[in-house]
């Protein structure tokens, strides 16, 4: 390529931590212009804004490492708040305390949901369709499926409960009084309230351990060396003895499972579940993943890349909440920022496989 | 792979034609089944709802021929569908003619519209960026500036003239009475005016005409013929001297303009501009027809009549499905699974030459 000049060493730095760099950039121009940006509640705010694209980005890191793309994310999602909503209904109705309710209906949420990565991953390693056009596919069958099963309207009535956990903080502090756990102070005067700091949001430390978890397998374990190996050369992946079509499959199915796992997240959160709840979360996971430095080519990427990645989005989302912008006008900058990531690869060529 | 027996031809012949007589097919099984089906009116119907994504699904074969692929269409869509609508409606409330405010509106979303494509087309042309990501970049972007243009609302109040002019017909016929071109017959009475039957929607004729002059142009110039030269073997393309760069740069910008063309289009339809929302799904109804049409992502294989077929194919299925009653939705379930099986009938039809296009 005729961009292969040879840089200097203070640019190949820039090159390979400019997703960083862009992160601290960013967190710094909405502490300039955005009140109380630094406040620990908006910080954590950030986290959470965080999870649903981490979530679905996590999957999209194993599908993209291996050379494939799953474009079905997004609406597996909405896919999985519909019918993890529907079972607490159902479950509800069926007479059973919000406390073994709401955790039955994630598990089978979770379970339903591994349905459509099984069919993603063996159309894509047994049939050979490319995953692109077998993730479009199911792009399609899972959204007609939700808004069929939804009625085309966003399921209401569930557990109160469920938003309580998807609410709270596992600490508040009230400064010079109390630390309570869980449960937030009782009988506090308007002033102690608003001075309480909370710690620790629920969901924040729940779908982390899962976060944490398939960082250890892709880095550490020999399945996250063959989905490498995958990525890197098919060829040689099946010549060192791999079972690439097992592989994939399970590839798939882990990228359904972050879906649905976004999904439990989204109905703890709102309380509602809807079909369209995650159709603009398509692009942002595979922005993030890119930003974190994979090629869509195969054979890059790391968690620790995809992370910085949805802390981007999730501090553009929250930074312009901050700055009253129309949330909309996010969809721009992402758009930009997805184009200006893969700009970045092309003209550091020799990065190409930063980060492993 | 010459010596294949007669069995391996009939499923090469099924496999390449399967398209068409699925199509038959479906419309032979909802002839049967529904009675209103096969009604001149249903038919209309059919063809007046498949012309926004006839336009979306042209502008995609020619990017598939050449082996990228186009996310950005149904943004691209709104974002022209918004601008020329803004314009329309500002120059309307200005107390600008009618007639001046819907010509001007509408050369100002078709040239806006292109902008994304020729960004598309430098992205992926000249920096090489991988079609996939640069339309995705542009379908965030695109939608963005919709969104912010609109605000997240539809823009009324329009000039009455558009819906009129996109409701319109090329004939119209009264049964025992005799018919009239472009203009409805006036003075009528109100149960004359029930009777009343209107021939060939004025927006299919434009659509068909756009079609027409694009699949001359795919199928008889240079420039098709580069097309698919380029999805063929980019290396030979540029081995024999075709210029690859701007050839790219101006099928982005192409397939940007049958998008703009399609929002236009849209505009005088509904009579409000309107952004696309995240779900609707557009560019999967695109790939989808195309696909179904014979095209490969791997470039060099597809056309416009191809094509066409995929879009009758989904279009007949949705409007059988309603008229059965089955929820709406089921439409992408249904897109989803021709789109999938296509790809494997393709992947299971012996070819006809070994390594043939």
């Amino acid at each position: 390529m005729s961009l292969n000049r040879k840089s200097s060493r203070p640019a190949r730095w820039l090159g390979r931590n400019w997703a960083f760099l862009f992160l601290l950039l960013e967190v710094a121009a909405f502490g300039l212009l955005g009140t109380n940006f630094f406040s620990p509640e908006n910080l954590q705010n950030i986290l959470v804004a965080c999870l649903p694209v981490l979530l679905l980005a996590m999957g999209e890191t194993f599908v993209i490492i291996t050379g494939g793309i799953d474009l079905s994310v997004g609406f597996v999602m909405g896919f999985a708040t519909v019918i993890c909503a529907k079972f607490m209904l159902l479950l509800q109705a069926a007479g059973l305390p919000p406390g073994a309710s709401i955790p039955l209906a994630a598990l089978i949420c979770l379970a339903i949901g591994l349905i459509p990565g099984l069919i993603n991953g063996t159309l894509v390693a047994r049939l050979k369709v490319p995953p692109f056009l077998a993730t479009f596919g199911m792009y399609g069958i899972a959204y007609g499926f939700s808004e069929i099963i939804s009625k085309n309207t966003p399921i209401s009535g569930l557990p109160p409960i469920a938003g309580e956990l998807g609410n709270e903080y596992f600490f508040y502090i009230v400064p010079g009084k109390t630390v309570s756990f869980l449960m937030k102070p009782q009988d506090l005067a308007p002033e102690q309230m608003r001075s309480m700091i909370s710690v620790l949001p629920i969901l924040v430390v729940i779908f982390f351990v899962f976060v944490a978890i398939f960082a250890f397998i892709l880095r550490r374990t020999r399945f996250g060396q063959h989905t490498y190996a995958i990525g890197g050369s098919m060829d040689a992946a099946v010549r060192a003895g791999i079972n690439v079509p097992v592989h994939l499959t399970w590839i798939y199915v882990i990228s359904a499972f972050f879906a649905s796992l976004s999904g439990v997240m989204y109905v703890l959160k709102y309380v509602t579940g809807r079909a369209d709840a995650g159709s603009a979360r398509m692009l942002d996971s595979v922005v993030a993943v890119v930003i974190g430095g994979a090629s869509l080519y195969g054979g890059t990427g790391t968690v620790k890349g995809t992370i910085i990645g949805a802390l981007i989005i999730a501090t553009l989302e929250t930074g312009m909440v901050n700055l009253l912008i129309p949330s909309h006008n996010r969809y721009i900058a992402i758009g930009v920022i997805l184009v200006l990531a893969v700009l970045i690869d092309q003209f550091f060529p020799e990065l190409v496989g930063r980060g492993e | 792979m010459d010596n294949r027996g007669g069995a391996a031809k009939v499923l090469t012949f099924l496999g390449e034609r399967w398209a068409v007589i699925f199509l038959l097919l479906l419309l032979a099984g909802f002839g049967l089944a529904e009675r209103n089906f096969f009604a001149f009116k249903n038919f209309s119907n059919i063809l007046y709802y498949a012309t926004i994504y006839a336009l979306l699904a042209a502008g995609e074969t020619f990017v598939i021929i050449t082996g990228g692929i186009d996310l950005s269409l149904g943004f691209v869509m709104g974002f022209a569908s918004v601008s020329s609508s803004i314009v329309m409606r500002d120059m309307h409330a200005a107390g600008r003619p009618e007639a001046a405010c819907l010509l001007v509106g509408a050369a100002v979303g078709l040239t806006l519209g292109v902008i994304p494509g020729l960004i598309n087309g430098v992205l992926v042309a000249r920096l090489r960026v991988p079609p996939f990501i640069a339309t995705l970049g542009t379908y965030g972007v695109a939608n963005g500036m919709a969104l912010y243009l609109s605000n997240g609302f539809p823009i009324t109040f329009l000039p009455p003239r558009a819906q009129k002019i996109g409701n319109s017909f090329l004939a119209y016929l009264l049964p025992g009475k005799g018919f009239t071109f472009f203009h409805r017959p006036e003075g009528l009475k109100s149960k004359e005016l029930r009777s009343l039957i209107g021939i060939v929607p004025g927006t299919v004729l434009v659509t068909a005409v756009v079609l027409l002059v694009f699949a001359f142009l795919l199928n008889r110039t240079r420039f098709g013929q580069h097309t698919y030269a380029i999805g063929g073997s980019k290396d030979a393309a540029i081995r024999s001297g075709i210029n690859v760069p701007s050839h790219l740069l101006r099928i982005y910008i192409l397939s940007s303009l049958f998008a703009a063309i399609a929002g236009v289009l849209y505009v005088f339809r509904s009579g409000i501009g309107n952004f696309t929302t995240m779900s609707a799904s557009y560019e999967l109804f695109a790939v989808a027809a195309v696909v179904i049409g014979g095209a490969s992502l791997m470039g060099g294989k597809g056309g416009i009549g191809g094509t066409m077929i995929g879009i009758l194919i989904l279009m007949t299925l949705e409007n059988g499905l309603n008229i059965a009653g089955i929820p709406t939705f089921s439409r992408y379930i249904a897109t989803g699974l021709i789109l999938i099986a296509a790809v494997v009938i393709d992947q299971l039809t012996p070819e006809r030459k070994a390594g043939g296009a």
